[in-house]
């Protein structure tokens, strides 16, 4: 039984349809690297996934539960977890108190006061290295450490499911490396499903993803294997556009 | 920092200053009336912070709380003084006026706070003249007439006793209503309420995505401040006046004080409201004395130069200052 099942959903957006006719499956514990270019729709997914918008048509089956028409709130609730591609930490409070947040009101949030949200969030201060951070603002941070808060954050909800919205973007090389690691690592202790939507850092899409998902206008271009996916040539087309005609090559 | 009482020990300055004012009454009687004047802010703003500084959200119609809880005690001496209940009409009156505000916040809430921000403020401020003039155009309660009742006080409680309940006992419960507001907000604090509410505050959307619902905490936010409005009403006009007009009470210029008070001395803080309280309240009580008629003249700049330059209200900025000395984890 896969962890997530998206059926035929569509979104217009007035006279726009953003996402189009989209059909997907995500396993348990599987890494999925949802790539397309500026526009294509990935961050409407998102919101339609984690129920920041409803769909205007479609299925959405989470474990089961037919999650189509509920508001984002519950979906949290069940394990959908989600990071933003500007993050928005909550400013005025302390990173501690971000990340502790996270996990009052995720999906074992029932069980857990603040007390001990309080201690989970310690724990992933210290994952994410963010320890001399700990009592400062979140406002007042860099955005690559904002980023790793709200990643904390989203971890701190114990998801079955985490979407991540540009997770890398702004990152160096060596940065974008040690958070592959790090979400592999999560990836295996937590049992965490990751949709990672990425524009074009393909660093992360090979050394992370096991799926890619290409879309481009709305639609679903390509769904496959990693490997296949970036020497697939329509994925080349819609990044780099048409290879050039035989008499240009000759030119 | 959340172990234990510890976490409870900013209600020491609260508890204090209460002390102190009610103490400089006591000693020297001839102040009572301005003490009681600040308790009454200390009151509004503590009881207005709970909702506009905790969540983010302006209420232009807030006075109107005020206003049904006044009835509410109006209504329970009115009607119930001649049943032989002596002091029970006043009980039962602090009953009906968290009852009545309970139910129009319940009924404003259901509607307003599906609106955001700017949207939830103007819908608001129709709230308060709508209630004034379905009052006074449908008759409700005696329509524009009011209820008069200090008879009728006199005659449920006996005159001595209504005699103390309108002179002193009011103000204690002002101030009572005042504690009440410092120790609720101050438990939400530190509780999920609290921090549901800091996030809503800060990203109503990403507070969502983190699981809140954030709907449930508003409304929670809203009753809390709508029943002390309604306590606080009931005590300080209902009480103390023995008298009620609905021009008198659905007067927006309150819910303007309780905006000044609030951002005065820091939305969302503890002990802002007293301190804006304190201070919005003896600046009034002067200028009256001094330069009569021209307090809110020098009132408008004075404001906005403090909100100019303290946009996180003064208490905001102390607390900022004193985060990591030991006197820090009083200053919330």
């Amino acid at each position: 039984m896969p962890l997530l099942k998206v059926r035929n959903v569509t979104k217009c957006f007035g006279g726009l349809v953003a996402v189009n006719n989209i059909s997907l499956e995500i396993r348990h514990g599987e890494t999925l690297a949802l790539v397309g270019p500026n526009g294509a729709g990935k961050t409407t997914l998102f919101n339609l996934l984690n129920g920041v918008f409803p769909a205007d048509e479609g299925q959405i089956i989470f474990e089961d539960v037919d999650v189509t028409h509920f508001p984002a709130y519950r979906r949290a609730h069940l394990g959908i977890g989600r990071t933003f591609q500007i993050p928005r930490p909550f400013n005025s409070a302390t990173v501690r108190e971000n990340i502790a947040i996270g996990g009052m009101f995720g999906a074992a949030g029932s069980e857990i006061d603040v007390d001990r949200a309080m201690a989970m969030a310690d724990h992933y201060i210290e994952v994410m290295g963010l320890s001399p951070h700990r009592d400062k603002p979140a406002g007042g941070l860099t955005p690559i450490e904002k980023k790793l808060v709200e990643i904390a954050r989203a971890l701190a909800m114990k998801p079955r499911l985490l979407l991540m919205d540009e997770a890398m973007a702004g990152m160096n090389p060596k940065d974008i490396d040690k958070m592959v690691a790090f979400l592999k690592e999560i990836r295996e202790t937590e049992g965490i499903a990751i949709v990672a939507m990425v524009e074009h850092i393909m660093r992360a899409v090979s050394g992370l993803a096991e799926r890619v998902l290409v879309m481009h206008q709305g639609a679903k271009l390509v769904d496959e294997p990693t490997r296949e996916a970036l020497s697939d040539p329509r994925v080349i087309e819609v990044y780099l556009g048409k290879p050039p005609e035989a008499d240009h090559a000759h030119g | 920092m959340m172990n234990g009482y510890r976490a409870y020990l900013p209600i020491l300055p609260v508890a204090a200053t209460y002390a102190l004012l009610l103490g400089i009454g006591v000693v020297s009687p001839d102040h009572w009336q301005l003490i009681a004047q600040l308790a009454f802010y200390c009151a509004l703003g503590q009881a207005f912070n709970l909702f506009m500084g905790m969540t983010g959200y302006v209420d232009f119609g807030y006075v109107a709380f005020l206003g049904i809880g006044t009835y509410g005690m109006a209504v329970s001496i009115y009607t119930l003084s001649d049943k032989g209940l002596g002091i029970g009409v006043v009980l039962i009156g602090l009953v009906l006026a968290a009852i009545f505000s309970l139910g129009l916040s319940l009924a404003v809430g259901a509607v307003a706070l599906r609106l955001r921000g700017a949207y939830f403020a103007i819908a608001t401020i129709g709230v308060n003249e709508g209630f004034r003039y379905l009052l006074e155009g449908a008759r409700i309660w005696n329509g524009a007439d009011g209820i008069i009742f200090s008879r009728h006080l006199r005659q449920g409680v006996g005159r001595q006793t209504a005699m103390a309940l309108s002179t002193w006992w009011a103000d204690i419960l002002v101030f009572g209503v005042a504690f009440l507001a410092a120790v609720l907000t101050l438990v939400y604090m530190r509780n999920k309420v609290g921090y549901a509410l800091l996030a809503l505050r800060e990203d109503e959307d990403a507070a969502k995505v983190m699981g809140i619902n954030v709907t449930r905490y508003k409304i929670i936010a809203f009753i809390t401040s709508a029943i002390l409005a309604g306590l606080l009403g009931a005590s300080a006009w209902a009480l103390k006046l023995t008298y009620v007009y609905p021009s008198d009470v659905f007067a927006i210029h309150y819910t303007v004080e309780a905006i000044i008070i609030v951002l005065l001395g820091g939305a969302g803080t503890l002990l802002g409201p007293i301190f804006g309280a304190l201070t919005y309240g003896a600046a009034k009580y002067f200028l009256a004395i001094v330069l009569p008629g021209f307090q809110l003249l020098i009132f408008a700049p004075v404001i906005i130069a403090i909100i100019v330059l303290f946009p996180d209200g003064t208490v905001g900025l102390l607390k900022k200052r004193l985060r990591d000395t030991p006197l820090g984890k009083f200053i919330i």
